[in-house]
């Protein structure tokens, strides 16, 4: 059984366990709260309760003061829900989150096609007013009897809400992909639940957008760099984009057509697998060091947007804080997955996203 | 569906205290914050620190004042319980009285420090965090005082913390860490208190002691560990903001920082040595080793931090990999050292029982059987035979650490290690590698350190002629105060109340 939890300012609700705190709940959906000691007794991950019941369990009294539970404060590690819940917690809110609700959806498959040999891109047809989401956010796609959901970025703008593209890459041993890749095919109908996430383009900050995409993980900055280009955003945009070679690169014509077409944006690519191959002309290697040759002069006054797999990721945000761009100005999907929930990564409290 | 707009915690927090600062006419800024830019680092935009506490005077107040409430009341309830009896046995409360000695004018220490960069910074938010914390680091000193209070009327060696504390050889070593970040730059000092030793350290320094307290039956200690912990939190923030606040600020800024974290990883390392010594030997019931305690917090979330501090082109500090070296050694030799000094120390030192020389081959292997058991073993054999051994002569220290020049070799455990640095003609020794780099980096400062044994045999300890009236000029009562643990009337004293379980007699019901 589980509670409706929802985190202000941001504005988003999660789903919390009986028994399963505030912040473990947060945390496992990609929200971060701050906090350190994580049993009690700090009182960094102090929250206020604005609506609904909790329980305070195991608080150190002196961590979590006598005026601070009169006055609804509970320690986000220890407490946990009794009831529907709404917390406001220490965190930036984000001007330019549009906040729509997260709604469930029933398509059908209206295309498929191979984009590369290992990804496919899938069209899935909604009926009525669509779905209603920001670029850069994501669907929980429900798989055959598959007993959880699977995580896919939107390619497609939001301009089309009635058609919805995800490009899906198979992974190795991946269940769901298999059947994706496999077995899907036009006709069948597909649930989701959407929009989800908190990776879009901070729209009202000014800076230049720089894109740093790899593998599949181009679906996000497809659809943010289509609805800025559709917008008539005049803001410097570059997509650096890495695959493995000529085969596995995908949209290339898309993106060279908009760098014709627009001023404002251009497109890099590098392929790291590709030194035998005499017929690419382009960059090879990995982007953030193609990203490194063609900001000079480093990167401080842009934004970046990072998605693809993690030790790009790693790679490229050491690259950007080389070049002086720090945490606040970088922004990346954090869809974790079951397995990174479980056993999280060793890290520091230095940053709070990375 | 329309969400109603509301302010939110950290934005409230900023229309609250926008504005509360002002930029100087009558006098420059220079002058007014003139310690803020000679050490280098570079700061363009003060508006970007991020207030790591977002707590009103107010708010701060009504905290403190309740927590202060709920410790007093406890320590109450301890004093009349005769919470002393508790203790798992007397020997451990030399660990308590090395932290009172040592640990707690760090507190104090760190009061006047953080009071002095609280002045310092042109930065509001900095000025505050710093303003904050100097109070912290005062009502820790003053709680610390008062929960050991009790232990002074039943145990000796703790009447004179404040008098020892300019005067004890072997309190140079915290004394001369904290004196060494409170003569540095603002910035510095922020470093090497709140990042190295508050957020980098802090666990190896607060866990074995506040840990160890409770495991050993100390609830008055232990509930001053609560009290403080939640403090605690907010200092390391604080660490954390100050270091990612100078990183990002100016690229200039990185090499300094990294100088500063070589050195005060290294000089908190060497501090914590005594804190590792306390775990292995002191505590007689013990946590768990210090081996174990750097693997954890330094080779596993040490490095991590320092992982992801590589983001910003900070690499791990220098010789981290010696101080990995020695953690199946630095324990016993400091142990070996402080038993022989005993005559001139203000807390008890002795051979440890079977079943702990056997807990300590469990936790350091093979090395603890053929180098440290053997010697323990025959220091206990000299003791039987009516012959405990003292150096009754003061070591050489380090210019640098001032802990007695004796650790070894990296690569060999049966070989002194000596570093013998030179400036104006005058040689100067250091313990160690780490030592003689940061000797070596600041001369000028560190050859005015006053080093104890030089000064003691100049005459400058009351003229004391041997170790026995440099003692007595501490105030340290021959074997009450200082010495062999058994036989002491600490021991003498412990036996008789747990035989008995009177009501004890106190120190000054004697005295009367």
């Amino acid at each position: 059984m589980s509670f409706r939890v929802t985190i202000e300012p941001l504005g988003e609700t999660i789903d919390v366990e009986v028994g399963q705190t505030i912040l473990d709940a947060a945390l496992r959906a990609g929200i971060w709260l701050p906090y350190a000691c994580n049993h009690g007794l700090c009182g960094t991950c102090k929250v206020n309760i604005l609506e609904g019941e909790i329980s305070h369990n195991h608080a150190s009294a002196f961590a979590l003061m006598d005026v601070e539970r009169d006055e609804n404060m509970t320690l986000a590690c220890c407490a946990t829900v009794d009831s529907d819940v709404v917390v406001e917690a220490e965190v930036d809110e984000e001007p330019d989150a549009e906040g729509y609700v997260i709604e469930d959806f029933l398509g059908i498959v209206a295309r498929v096609e191979q984009l590369t040999p290992t990804i496919k891109g899938v069209w899935i047809d909604v009926d009525g007013d669509g779905v209603a989401f920001q670029a850069g956010q994501y669907i929980n796609l429900s798989i055959g009897d598959m007993k959880h959901p699977r995580a896919f970025s939107i390619a497609s703008p939001p301009s089309s809400a009635n058609l919805i593209e995800l490009n899906i890459r198979l992974v190795d041993g991946g269940e769901g992909t298999a059947y994706l890749h496999n077995q899907l095919s036009v006709g069948d109908q597909l649930s989701f639940a959407a929009p989800l996430g908190r990776f879009f383009v901070r729209k009202s900050a000014l800076e230049p957008i720089i894109f740093l995409a790899g593998g599949s993980g181009l679906s996000s900055p497809k659809s943010m760099i289509l609805d800025l280009l559709e917008a008539g955003d005049s803001r410097e945009i570059t997509l650096l984009y890495g695959a493995r070679n000529q085969d596995e690169l995908y949209y290339f014509d898309l993106f060279s057509g908009l760098a014709r077409d627009h001023a404002n944006f251009t497109y890099l690519v590098s392929l790291s697998d590709a030194a035998d191959d005499q017929s690419w002309e382009g960059a090879r290697g990995l982007i953030h060091d193609l990203a490194t040759t063609h900001f000079e002069n480093g990167f401080a006054g842009h934004k970046a947007s990072l998605c693809g797999p993690p030790p790009m990721i790693d790679a490229c945000i050491t690259t950007l804080m080389r070049g002086r761009l720090f945490e606040e100005h970088i922004f990346m999907e954090s869809f974790l997955t079951a397995a990174d929930a479980l056993e999280p990564a060793r890290r520091s409290a230095l940053f709070k996203k990375f | 569906m329309v969400k109603a707009k509301r302010l939110g915690l950290k934005e409230r927090y900023s229309l609250m205290t926008r504005g509360l600062d002002w930029e100087t006419t009558y006098q420059p800024m220079d002058q007014v914050f003139p310690y803020d830019k000679y050490e280098g680092i570079k700061i363009l935009d003060w508006d970007k620190w991020e207030d790591p506490f977002r707590l009103t005077m107010e708010s701060y107040w009504k905290y403190q004042s309740e927590k202060e409430r709920k410790l007093y009341a406890i320590l109450d309830a301890f004093q009349q319980n005769n919470g002393q009896l508790n203790i798992s046995d007397a020997r451990y409360m030399s660990a308590v009285k090395l932290w009172l000695q040592g640990i707690t004018p760090l507190e104090y220490a760190a009061h006047r420090g953080f009071a002095h960069a609280g002045r310092a910074f042109r930065g509001a938010g900095a000025r505050v965090a710093c303003q904050m914390q100097s109070i912290d680091e005062l009502r820790h000193a003053q709680t610390q005082l008062h929960a050991f209070s009790h232990y002074n009327k039943f145990f000796n060696g703790m009447h004179g913390f404040a008098h020892i504390r300019d005067r004890a050889w072997y309190l140079s070593i915290p004394k001369s860490f904290f004196e060494d970040a409170m003569s540095a730059g603002p910035f510095e000092f922020v470093t090497s208190i709140s990042f190295a030793f508050e957020y980098v350290l802090t666990n190896l320094l607060f866990m074995p002691f506040v840990s160890g307290a409770a495991y050993n039956g100390d609830m008055a200690t232990t509930t001053f560990g609560f009290s403080a912990q939640s403090d605690e939190s907010r200092h390391m923030t604080l660490g954390l903001e100050v270091v990612k606040f100078m990183l990002e600020q100016h690229e200039d800024n990185v090499p300094i920082v990294q100088a500063w974290l070589d050195k005060w990883f290294w000089r908190g390392y060497r501090l914590l040595g005594l804190v590792g010594t306390m775990m292995d030997y002191m505590l007689p019931k013990k946590v768990m080793s210090w081996k174990e305690a750097w693997e954890i917090y330094w080779e596993g979330n040490g490095i991590a931090l320092f992982h992801d501090l590589n983001r910003y082109g900070i690499r791990l500090p220098k010789y981290h990999e010696v101080a990995t070296k020695e953690k199946t050694r630095v324990t016993h030799e400091l142990w070996a050292t402080l038993y022989q000094y005993g005559n001139a120390l203000g807390l008890h030192t002795w051979v440890p029982e079977d079943e702990e020389l056997d807990w300590m081959s469990e936790k350091y292997g093979e090395l603890f059987d053929t180098m440290y058991r053997p010697r323990l073993l025959f220091m206990r054999e000299q003791e039987n035979a009516g012959k405990r051994y003292f150096n009754n002569r003061l070591p050489m220290v380090c210019q640098v650490c001032q802990i007695p020049v004796f650790f070894t070799e990296p690569d060999d455990p049966q070989k002194i290690c000596v570093r013998i640095v030179e400036w104006a003609d005058t040689k100067h020794h250091c313990c160690s590698d780490g030592c003689a780099d940061i000797f070596n980096r600041e001369p000028e400062k560190f050859v005015q350190s006053l080093i104890p044994p030089q000064q003691i045999y100049r005459g400058e300890a009351g003229g004391a002629r041997d170790i026995f009236e440099y003692a007595e000029w501490l105030h340290l009562k021959k074997d009450v105060d200082t010495g062999e643990y058994r036989g002491s009337p600490d021991h003498k004293n412990w036996e008789a109340w747990r035989s008995e379980k009177p009501t004890p007699q106190t120190n000054s019901d004697e005295a009367a």
